[in-house]
């Protein structure tokens, strides 16, 4: 057995399952949001993957993300194959992809997935890493498992597992194996951590599987609640609760949530489907104690489960649907989507987003993004009522003599044109083209700011200034 | 009409100084005096806590027995003393008014021998000095430290304490560390104050502005007036085409009123939004929402609420609305630190506070905001420092906060919870620690249920009432070493 190992290795055969690890190499382009007709320039970058049953290619969605080419490498083969996203899961970090050529599978193994690895058990890493060209290994052990916010999308936070195995860029994407089996797809580090690196466990990855299953990706669902600790015992007093440690309490309801028709504030979940639910909001998730979040997450969307939860000083079930949101796209980081826009006389408005926030404040833009900062993340929590469905910015302005007198310039949230109030970017488009005023009023920002544009001189502008700044279109909506 | 009544009453601001030239030897040095002001400072992460600190500054004389100085660093003082000459004796000297949202102070002292020889300055009623001659005066090491300054320009800035736009002189030196009330000399004339220094430019209140302060507090000793401002927002009328809009005729000017919100002292609102500004107090306002000032040349409007004006005198203005130009007349609002739903400046009051059970409450301030550190507080928490861009209303006048939790056995639970807006206490709306006390009076059965804004990290807490919350009480306070459970500062009467 040992003479054959040695043999295999001398003629240079790989042994299972670096044959099943691929290097990927994109071509990416992301679009400028405070500029959203644009492009940055095409950038390249790589990552690694590995082959799963279905002639699949696993790998993270941050690696293909924005991609404008995919190409793919086997082990050892200098041969480049074209590979297409199949389907992406920005929320969980997950991607497959597919082979245009499929002869690239004929010699490749598909890799078969393991279960959650035990706390302090070993695992490699396999991928290609920055700092060479080859197949690296790295080797830990299992440091922790918990929830992480997944920094692809940025306001996620799902089951995640730590390990003390170099991850490196360059290995995202890449299998973490134990026992020959994946039990881990490797995503990210910390930056200015040494030794820790994140992998996305199983369940997660699984989970995405089973969703794709139909065709469509449907994300990764949440109770739409938070739960809070509930340890203070004068608060379980006063929700007549035994004085244990079962219980967490209900403390926020998604007002469009599932959840919202079930649940109410104050409402204590003693167990979420089958796992018993702790004073600290946690549960205990294969010998691991985890946020309860999690018992909601490895569901599909649209899935109900029993949740017991304690009401006016009794115990009841309920069935509670969990449900992807839709709600809070803007919130996190958005890929592959074009960003939307509409552009009339110069003015250039668009929908405010964690992205063009991001851009903004790249770009320099003076002023004005603590509102927006506001508006994006606090005013609809605070103030449902007169918070916009989809705030809208004047993003910038092209300059042309029909808006040369503008004060307001850029990054400013816009309130209402001629009178109407605007909760989303399509009221801007109805207000402006079905105007018939002379003068269109702009009401912007938190103090009644307006600006004023004569509405034929616009009209008869927006084609000139469409092409005298190179804009293909005049809206993306 | 008043500037020449205050100036019958107040013979001593006219005392010649004829003489004095600057630099050193110049005859400042009779002027000019040194301040040693040791003061409570509050730490506003531990309200309980106080140090204390001492500040040198820089004073003027400006009457027989009368020192002028800017307010900073006068708050919950302990302890002035005044150095004439530079060297020598110190004598202790207090406090005749003191003015934070105007940034001045007039001390004294009892001490006859401290004024012999000593002579107070011409403060001019307006800028009249040579704009190349600046020197900048300061005592170091038994020398009158004077140094050049170079001026830059009049213009209308925020104050150090307050938020009130104002006119102020800038210039550029090479001194260093300059800020605490060090004088500007030109020839024999006072030009100003220095409150601020970034970099080489030298912020200074302007010695107009010391006159019209100085001859208020003279006139009226006990009830001088105080500052008003504008208390409505306007824009710069540069897009010509909203003054079409508007159907203003003739050459774009004025400025546009677009947010007018209700006054808190009770007075009807002559503004309304979409109204055009064109002249106040005679001064025609351009497009920039600037006016020539006949001393100080172009300056933004802002200033003519404070151009010997004060709060609730009668501004006129001249309008354009619907159509038509109004002649109105706009009563200036007081300045207040409370008038900002944040306060931007606490004074001569300890840091207020109120322990429950270890759950600490604060009001919501300034100064607690700057003890996260940064520019103004920038590093606090976000949330709680843009509530600084929003104005008291009598529905909202001021915010609480839970600012920390002191952990002990009965918050067990709560240990995290930092920087939450109080909503409600008992159901109770509450606004000022006051009103918390009075909502713990009426607990929720044997429990207090304590309700924050809307916020990510939690909305309610529960504790306890009663004998078990009193004895939690007691024991964080001995835990700690905090020696009262409350400092509350009581609230005004009245708003504005």
């Amino acid at each position: 057995m040992v003479a054959a190992l040695l043999v295999g290795m001398a003629q240079g055969f790989a042994i299972a399952p670096e044959r099943s690890v691929v290097q990927i190499y994109i071509f990416m382009q992301k679009p400028d949001w405070t500029a959203p007709w644009r492009y940055d320039p095409v950038q390249s970058a790589s990552g690694s993957g590995f082959v799963i049953k279905g002639k699949r290619i696993m790998t993270n969605a941050h690696v293909v993300s924005w991609s404008r080419q995919i190409i793919v490498r086997k082990y050892q083969d200098p041969k480049p194959y074209l590979a297409r996203v199949e389907f992406i899961g920005h929320d969980c970090d997950l991607a497959v992809l597919k082979v245009e050529d499929e002869s690239f599978f004929a010699d490749v193994p598909a890799l078969d997935f393991g279960a959650l690895p035990q706390v302090r058990s070993t695992v490699v890493t396999y991928g290609y890493p920055a700092g060479g060209r080859e197949i690296s290994y790295t080797r830990g052990v299992v440091s922790r498992i918990e929830m992480n916010t997944y920094s692809h999308i940025g306001n996620r936070r799902l089951l995640s597992v730590q390990t003390d195995a170099a991850i490196n860029p360059g290995n995202s994407g890449g299998p973490v194996v134990q026992d020959e089996r994946v039990v881990g797809v490797a995503f990210q580090g910390i930056q200015g951590l040494e030794n820790t690196g994140f992998f996305i466990p199983p369940p997660i990855v699984e989970r995405f599987l089973k969703d794709i299953a139909d065709g469509q990706y449907d994300s990764v669902p949440l109770a739409g609640i938070n739960l809070v600790a509930l340890q203070n015992p004068d608060y379980r007093a006063k929700l007549q609760l035994p004085d244990n440690n079962s219980g967490a309490r209900v403390d926020l309801i998604r007002p469009q949530s599932p959840a919202s028709a079930v649940l109410q504030f104050d409402d204590v979940i003693l167990r979420a489907g089958p796992y018993p639910v702790a004073n600290d909001g946690t549960i205990l998730y294969e010998g691991n104690r985890v946020s309860s979040a999690v018992a909601f997450q490895l569901h599909q969307s649209g899935d109900t489960l029993p949740v017991e939860i304690w009401r006016d000083g009794a115990a009841q079930t309920v069935t509670l649907q969990v449900a992807a949101p839709k709600d809070d796209q803007a919130q996190g980081n958005q890929f592959d989507v074009r960003p939307r826009y509409y552009i009339f006389g110069g003015l250039v408005f668009t929908p405010l987003t964690l992205d063009y926030l991001r851009d903004a404040d790249r770009s320099g833009t003076r002023g004005g993004l603590a509102d927006l900062n506001y508006e994006l993340f606090y005013h609809a929590r605070e103030d449902p009522e007169t918070a916009p469905k989809e705030p809208v910015v004047l993003s910038n302005i092209l300059n042309a003599p029909v808006n040369a007198t503008f004060l307001v310039r850029e990054a400013t949230l816009v309130t209402r044109i001629n009178g109407v109030v605007i909760e989303r970017l399509t009221d801007v488009v109805r207000a402006f083209e079905s105007s018939t005023q002379t003068y269109d009023v702009i009401g912007l920002g938190k103090h009644g700011t307006f600006e004023t544009l004569n509405h034929a001189e616009a009209v008869r502008a927006n084609a000139q200034i469409l092409k005298t700044y190179g804009v293909p279109q005049d809206r993306n909506l | 009409m008043k500037l020449l009544l205050s100036l019958a009453l107040l013979p001593w601001l006219l005392l010649p100084t004829a003489g004095l030239a600057a630099g050193p030897r110049s005859g400042w040095e009779k002027s000019v005096v040194r301040i040693e002001v040791s003061h409570n400072v509050y730490d506003y992460y531990q309200p309980w806590n106080r140090r204390s600190e001492t500040v040198s500054k820089t004073g003027v004389v400006v009457g027989k027995t009368q020192i002028l100085t800017t307010a900073e660093n006068l708050s919950d003082r302990t302890l002035i003393r005044v150095q004439a000459g530079g060297r020598g004796a110190w004598a202790n000297a207090t406090v005749v008014w003191v003015d934070y949202y105007a940034n001045l102070a007039v001390l004294t002292t009892p001490a006859p021998d401290f004024w012999s020889g000593l002579k107070p300055v011409t403060i001019p009623a307006k800028p009249s000095f040579k704009k190349d001659g600046l020197q900048i005066l300061r005592w170091r090491e038994g020398k009158l430290e004077s140094r050049q300054a170079e001026f830059s320009q009049f213009a209308v800035r925020k104050g150090r304490l307050s938020d009130i736009n104002q006119v102020f002189l800038e210039a550029s030196s090479e001194i260093q560390a300059a800020g605490d009330s060090e004088p500007v000399v030109s020839g024999s004339q006072l030009v100003g104050l220095v409150i601020e220094q970034s970099g080489r430019n030298c912020k200074i209140l302007p010695g107009a502005f010391l006159h019209m302060i100085l001859s208020a507090h003279a006139r009226a000793h006990a009830q001088a007036p105080r500052l008003g401002y504008f208390h409505f927002y306007w824009q710069p009328a540069e897009n010509t085409d909203s003054l079409a809009y508007l159907g203003l005729p003739g050459k774009p000017r004025g400025v546009l009123v677009i947010e007018v919100s209700p006054r808190l002292d009770g007075q009807p609102n002559v503004l309304q939004p979409q109204d055009i500004i064109l002249q106040i107090d005679n001064f025609d306002i351009d497009m920039q929402g600037d006016y020539a000032d006949p001393d100080y040349g172009l300056l933004m409007l802002e200033n003519l609420a404070t151009r010997n004006r004060w709060a609730g005198d009668a501004v006129h203005m001249k309008i354009w609305r619907t159509g038509q130009v109004h002649d109105v007349i706009y009563r200036l609002p007081q300045y207040d630190f409370t008038n900002s739903l944040v306060p931007a400046g606490v004074f001569d009051q300890p840091a207020d506070y109120l322990i429950v059970g270890g759950l600490v409450f604060q009001p919501l301030t300034v100064p607690y905001l700057q003890r996260w550190g940064g520019d103004r507080g920038r590093n606090a928490l976000f949330r709680l420092n843009y509530y600084r861009e929003d104005e008291a209303t009598k529905a909202r006048p001021s915010l609480v906060i839970l600012s920390q939790v002191l952990p002990d056995r009965f918050n067990i639970g709560y240990q995290e919870y930092r920087g939450l807006v109080v909503e409600k206490i008992n159901g109770q709306t509450v606004h000022h620690l006051s009103q918390i006390q009075a909502a713990l009076e009426k607990p929720t059965g044997p429990f207090h249920v304590i309700d924050f804004v809307p916020n990510e990290t939690v909305q309610r807490v529960v504790i306890a009432a009663g004998e078990r919350e009193q004895t939690a009480t007691a024991r964080v306070l001995e835990n700690f070493g905090i020696s009262a459970a409350a400092q509350i500062t009581p609230q005004p009467a009245t708003a504005n």
